[in-house]
């Protein structure tokens, strides 16, 4: 189709011809050959002819022209060059530890000059190439760099013309690497010019609107004449960018959700003639909240509620996603103080080893306080899982020790995780679940929730969870994760792990307690975690998805469910139900 | 929808991109099992792809072995799964299923049972955008499918498609489809149901729910996905209304932040704008809307945000604030019709804690205008309102709150009802409209009050309230209680049966709504009399926790005292001075306390007498020697 030419009417033929052969059953694949139009156009045309009939399938005239659709997959998560750590550990190693990454100690922008200066005054002498390496290893090496055309493109559709000014690249990201033999984490805001040049900045804690504008200042220094496209949700919310934005400035910003332009109809034949014709049936409210901002608004409110109606709530922390979108939103909520209650951790004990640095991490993060309540009776007794098994292990390590840790701290209100996605059966559950003070959940005495009015009253000594992520299905968890930035346990990201095979269930060895059979040896597969708990109950995936969109697009091909690699689960069939009038979630 | 798995699998940003901008829809279904409501909601999530292939694999299986379809898939086992639960005596009030396609994601409301329907119909539906009523082509307009519609009309459900469901059983017939829109639409105009829509489907051969049936041409409308994939959601319709936001919590984590959290019930508020805090009254502006990830230039219906204001004035949780140009109105007395939703029926006079947005005050429901019935939709006459009736009444609270009319929003105009002992929430309520009379009449200022009376008298005025069973002996020792005070000076007043049945009150019987009614005029006439300065003394059974503490309430604090007169059932019923316990136990009493009517006896009373251990004089004795003790008497 390229270099073609179309008419606006030639085109609605084409969509409305489109249409016809998706009622025929055609696959998008077959549409597409025989009428030209990309996938996105056929799928809008038949979306448009679903909502509204025949008359909605026609388009009205599009803006600018656009350029040929530019391929992606060169540019896509180039792999990073891997033969040349050896050589940066034996350079840096056993030295006194380096800047990098020492979040929040400099507001500086950095950019390899800097670094190969920095490493110098260290008495560390480097060429280009080697200080490329070290970003690597402290995790800083950025990847994902589009060509101009793509900014072009991104730009044309945004209806902005760049002229002769000079087309930055620029986001935010997690990084987490290592810096003299330690792991370290935190989040980079970076630019990158037309020759691959590395500008940023890092810190432990998310970047808000006020960094990213101090950052754009000195970025401003360097670029006086240019274009920052911005890879991010848009930031037209945040007035302290609103120059930048606006294009007062003399370097602009232009945000963008993803670097490929994702205009449904971005094929050479779009006409070149302003829009005259009426918009489509369907017009999206600009101020419209999405569905994430509105189970985001929901969840606050939730815990707003208890922490107003209650005396001493407190968050159950289980360190997996779902926690930490949950203590995401409690940080939201109740910003800019630090949320007004104490995370508890369940500890089992056999929790990975991960799991129990990223603990501490978020601990130290948030500055909220975390307790650890470990049922020391049954660590007297020798609990674990490999010698009495799931359904003990549990019943003891964490049902038996959550009743405990609530009774001792004398919490009324607990917030869980737990989602009516969950299964089938926790569709009916309520946002507040009431407990005796014996912790027993009574099915008849459970009240009903209505508009947004929760009764959070209770006698003495009665206690209720609360679920706050009731309405979120295990998409939005991820989906949100990936939007807000949300850091989570790297188990979640497949990487080389020691695994044993255990009745067809992968199981890492995470430490020496794990008993092994005679002759066994653990093997190294690149494996994750769909959901983390104690590792020798936990079933690892062979998986390559080491990046957020990688790991939901395996979540939405796999379609299996999500405790399919819980053993806990596997233990009885209508386990839940009975683990929940006993007391765990 | 089968683009989605080929977009996630070419180009997962791009889908993330698309997914990251989806709207959010809430909807209830309504209909009986018959109608193929399960089938239906069974095949949305089918067609969304929003099922794991272990699930439908497992599905698959059952419909082979327990479906009623042949050899197609039996939808209805997507969703049903509950019946094991209802065995084991769960209450299932809603079960709420989750599906999305690339333009929304959806919240289904599902509600069964039949007996419970209107409590779990109106929980459902209080947080739905849009209801789908489903119609049994075949049977057309049934009198549940008026129920269902009168109650989405009652909880103002602002979208209603009528699901003219199993047309593939007539023939895809247009005049069928067209006999019962023509019903329905002179049905609806009575109840004032307006934006319906009317689709003609079948879910189980999937006509009409993604695709236009080929099967009936004449029916140029929307899909059922289309429908629901463009409905307009409630908090964008609320955008248009005036600012107001429940607070919910004061930020203040040091002296230079006070921020107020709530979520915006309606309106678009910008830095800036004037507001009003309600119901004190009081006026500022905008300064900041605090967000963790920044201030924003404007926020909108829905948000959960914190503001903070230009001035320093005192705001706290429960109180509205509200756009200055458009503010709540402020009253304590309101017409409302109430949703009764526990196996307690609600009492007219009895005290219940209601909560308004997020404000929780004292409220009594006075009287029942009438009771709908939600089959006929008659109006009739009632006394109380058991499970599951619906009345209007008139609410009475304790102090003023802000509210709007529900019509006009659904946050700052709905309520609950909490019982004050057991603390159920025992009904929900939607304000119509304040009662003129709590607008104008404000308290009378008077010079001589209280104080002044109790100064001349020279005493402390108090109600002694002595409860206990029939024949304890409440009578015999609050007379030697007020020949002693009076022997000491001072001012007095004895209520009980005698003086009180045979007048104020001889139009009530002995029924549990009577007994309220009774305690409620005796506690407001000794409210009365405090405030003329006298010591009361009251002798009546009182058997039930929740007037008692009403008749507290009413009072200041230290004026009410609460005297058990502690006399087991055996001694009472022994003594039967009256004979009126054998008269009870031979049926010719009913709602006797203590044989077929309970007595809840007091938990935290100010004094206890034990009959059995003193005589009436001993008795006596030791309320006046509590009196002198807590300084009522010199």
């Amino acid at each position: 189709m390229s270099g073609k030419r179309l008419t606006a009417e030639r085109i609605n033929e084409l969509r409305k011809e489109a249409v016809r052969l998706r009622l025929e059953k055609k696959t998008l694949k077959e549409i597409s050959d025989i009428t030209g139009l990309t996938r996105p156009t056929i799928s809008d045309a038949y979306k448009k002819f679903l909502g509204g009939g025949w008359a909605a399938v026609e388009n009205r005239a599009r803006g600018a022209p656009k350029g040929t659709k530019v391929e992606r997959a060169g540019a896509k998560n180039a792999p990073l060059a891997s033969g040349g750590s050896n050589k940066a550990n034996s350079v840096g190693g056993g030295r006194s530890p380096l800047p990098y990454p020492t979040p929040d100690r400099d507001p500086e922008l950095w950019s390899l000059e800097q670094v190969e200066e920095w490493l110098e005054s260290q008495g560390v002498s480097v060429s280009g190439r080697s200080v490329a390496r070290y970003l690597e290893r402290w995790g800083l090496a950025v990847s994902d760099s589009p060509g101009r055309a793509e900014l072009e493109a991104i730009l044309s559709h945004q209806g902005i013309d760049p002229g002769k000014r000079a087309l930055l690249s620029g986001s935010v990201r997690t990084f987490s690497g290592e810096q003299a033999g330690e792991s370290s984490h935190g989040h980079q805001l970076y630019a990158q010019d037309g020759r691959g040049r590395l500008f940023w900045v890092t810190q432990r804690s998310p970047f808000k609107a006020d960094d990213i504008a101090a950052f754009l200042e000195q970025l401003a220094g360097r670029f006086p004449d240019a274009i920052l496209i911005f890879k991010s949700p848009s930031l037209e919310n945040h007035k302290v960018l609103a120059p930048w934005l606006n294009g007062e400035r003399a370097l602009q910003l232009v945000t963008t959700p993803h670097w490929q332009s994702h205009d449904s109809d971005s094929l050479s034949f779009t006409p070149d003639r302003a829009a005259s014709e009426p918009a489509a049936t369907f017009k999206r409210n600009p101020m419209a909240l999405t569905h994430l901002q509105r189970l985001e608004a929901e969840s606050i409110q939730i815990m707003r509620e208890v922490v107003a109606e209650t005396e001493n709530p407190v968050m159950l922390y289980s360190i997996g996603k779902d926690s930490a979108v949950m203590l995401h939103l409690a940080m939201k909520a109740f910003s800019p103080s630090i949320p007004p209650f104490p995370l508890l951790h369940v500890d089992t004990t056999w929790k990975f080893q991960e799991m129990y640095k990223f603990r501490k991490r978020m601990a130290d993060e948030t500055g909220m306080k975390l307790l650890v309540h470990v049922n020391e009776e049954g660590r007297a007794q020798g609990i674990n899982p490999f010698t009495h098994g799931s359904a003990i292990h549990t019943d003891i390590m964490k049902t038996e020790a959550l009743k405990q840790a609530l009774d001792k701290y004398g919490f009324d209100a607990a917030f869980g995780g737990a989602r009516r996605d969950e299964e089938k059966s926790r569709a009916k559950e309520r946002i507040f679940s009431f407990r005796t003070a014996q912790h027993r959940w009574d099915p008849k005495n459970q009240r009903p929730e209505i508009w947004k009015l929760f009764n959070a009253r209770k006698h003495r000594g009665e206690s209720i969870r609360v679920f706050p992520l009731s309405n979120w299905t295990e998409l939005d968890i991820w989906q949100y994760i990936h939007l807000e930035q949300i850091p989570i346990v790297p188990l979640y990201y497949s990487a080389e792990r020691p695994v044993v095979e255990r009745d067809g269930t992968l199981i890492m060895v995470d430490d020496d307690r794990m008993p092994l059979n005679p002759g066994e040896v653990p093997m190294m597969k690149k494996v994750r975690f769909r959901t983390l708990g104690c590792y020798p109950l936990t079933g690892a995936v062979e998986s390559e998805a080491d990046t957020l969109p990688d790991i939901i697009q395996e979540m939405l091909l796999t379609k299996t469910s999500e405790r399919q690699g819980r053993m806990i689960d596997h233990d009885s069939s209508a386990s839940m139900e009975k683990k929940k009038q006993e007391g765990y979630f | 929808m089968s683009h989605q798995s080929e977009l996630i699998a070419e180009d997962i940003n791009e889908y993330l991109a698309q997914h990251e901008h989806k709207s959010l829809l809430r909807f209830i279904t309504c209909g009986s099992v018959d109608d193929g409501k399960s089938t239906l909601i069974g095949r949305l999530l089918f067609e969304s792809k929003m099922l794991f292939e272990d699930q439908l694999a497992a599905v698959e299986a059952d419909s082979r072995k327990w479906g009623t379809q042949g050899e197609d898939m039996d939808f209805a086992l997507l969703v049903d799964g509950l019946a094991a639960e209802r065995e084991q005596g769960i209450t299932i009030d809603v079960a709420y299923r989750f599906f999305s396609t690339d333009r929304r994601k959806f919240i289904v409301a599902d509600t069964p049972g039949h007996e419970q329907y209107t409590r779990n119909m109106v929980t459902g539906a209080s947080t739905a955008d849009a209801a789908i009523l489903m119609v049994d082509a075949r049977r057309g307009i049934l009198t549940q499918t008026k129920r269902h519609s009168y109650l989405a009309a009652l909880i103002g459900i602002r979208h209603v498609v009528v699901a003219i469901n199993k047309m593939d059983l007539m023939d895809y017939s247009e005049k069928t489809f067209n006999r019962i829109v023509e019903d329905y639409r002179v049905f609806a105009k009575q109840i004032g149901l307006e934006n319906i829509t009317f689709i003609p489907l079948s879910a189980l051969k999937g006509d009409n729910i993604i695709t236009p049936s080929e099967r009936m041409p004449w029916y140029r409308g929307t899909t059922l996905m289309g429908y629901l994939e463009t409905v307009e959601v409630d908090d964008e319709l609320m955008q248009a209304s005036p600012f107001r936001m429940p607070v919910q919590w004061v930020n203040r984590p040091n002296l230079d932040f006070r921020g107020f959290s709530g979520q915006i019930a309606s309106g678009v508020l910008r830095p800036g704008d004037k507001v009003r805090a309600l119901p004190s009254g009081k006026e500022s502006h905008i300064d900041r809307i605090y967000t963790h990830d920044g201030d924003l230039d404007q926020a909108v219906a829905g948000q959960s945000v914190t503001l903070t204001l230009t001035d320093e004035i005192d705001i706290s949780r429960g109180d509205l604030i509200s756009q200055a140009s458009e503010p709540a109105s402020v009253a304590n007395q309101f017409e409302v019709t109430v949703v009764w939703m526990n196996d307690d029926p609600m009492l007219p006079g009895r005290t219940y804690l209601m909560k308004c947005g997020t404000k929780t005050v004292s409220a009594t429901l006075t009287d029942i205008k009438y009771q709908v019935n939600v089959n006929t939709l008659e109006h009739t006459a009632a006394k109380k309102l058991e499970l599951n009736a619906i009345g209007v009444c008139t609410i009475n609270l304790d102090q003023n709150i802000a509210f709007d009319p529900y019509e006009e929003n659904h946050d700052t105009g709905s309520f609950i009802l909490i019982d004050r002992l057991t603390y159920n929430t025992m009904g929900a309520g939607m304000i119509h409209f304040s009662l003129r009379r709590s607008q104008n009449i404000t308290v009378q200022h008077v010079d001589v009050n209280k104080q002044a009376r109790q100064e001349l008298k020279n005493q402390k005025p108090c109600v002694l309230w002595l409860t206990g069973l029939s024949g304890a002996g409440k009578s015999t020792i609050a007379n030697l209680v007020e020949k002693k005070l009076y022997a000491r000076g001072s001012h007095t007043y004895l209520l009980d049966g005698d003086n009180v049945r045979h007048g104020l009150n001889k139009d009530l019987g002995f029924t549990d709504a009577d007994r309220v009614e009774n305690i409620r005029r005796v506690a407001e006439v000794a409210k009365l009399m405090v405030d003329a300065g006298l010591i009361v003394i009251t002798a009546f059974i009182s058997p039930f926790r929740s007037e008692r503490d009403m008749a507290r309430s009413l009072l200041d604090a230290n004026e009410f005292v609460e005297v058990y007169v502690d006399t087991p059932l055996e001694v009472a019923e022994q003594r039967d001075v009256k004979g009126l316990y054998r008269k009870a136990r031979k049926g010719e009493l009913k709602n006797f306390t203590g044989i077929d009517s309970p007595y809840e006896p007091p938990e935290n009373p100010e004094c206890v007498l034990n009959t059995t251990e003193m005589s009436a004089e001993e008795a006596a004795d030791r309320v006046i020697a509590f009196m002198v003790d807590r300084g009522y008497l010199v």
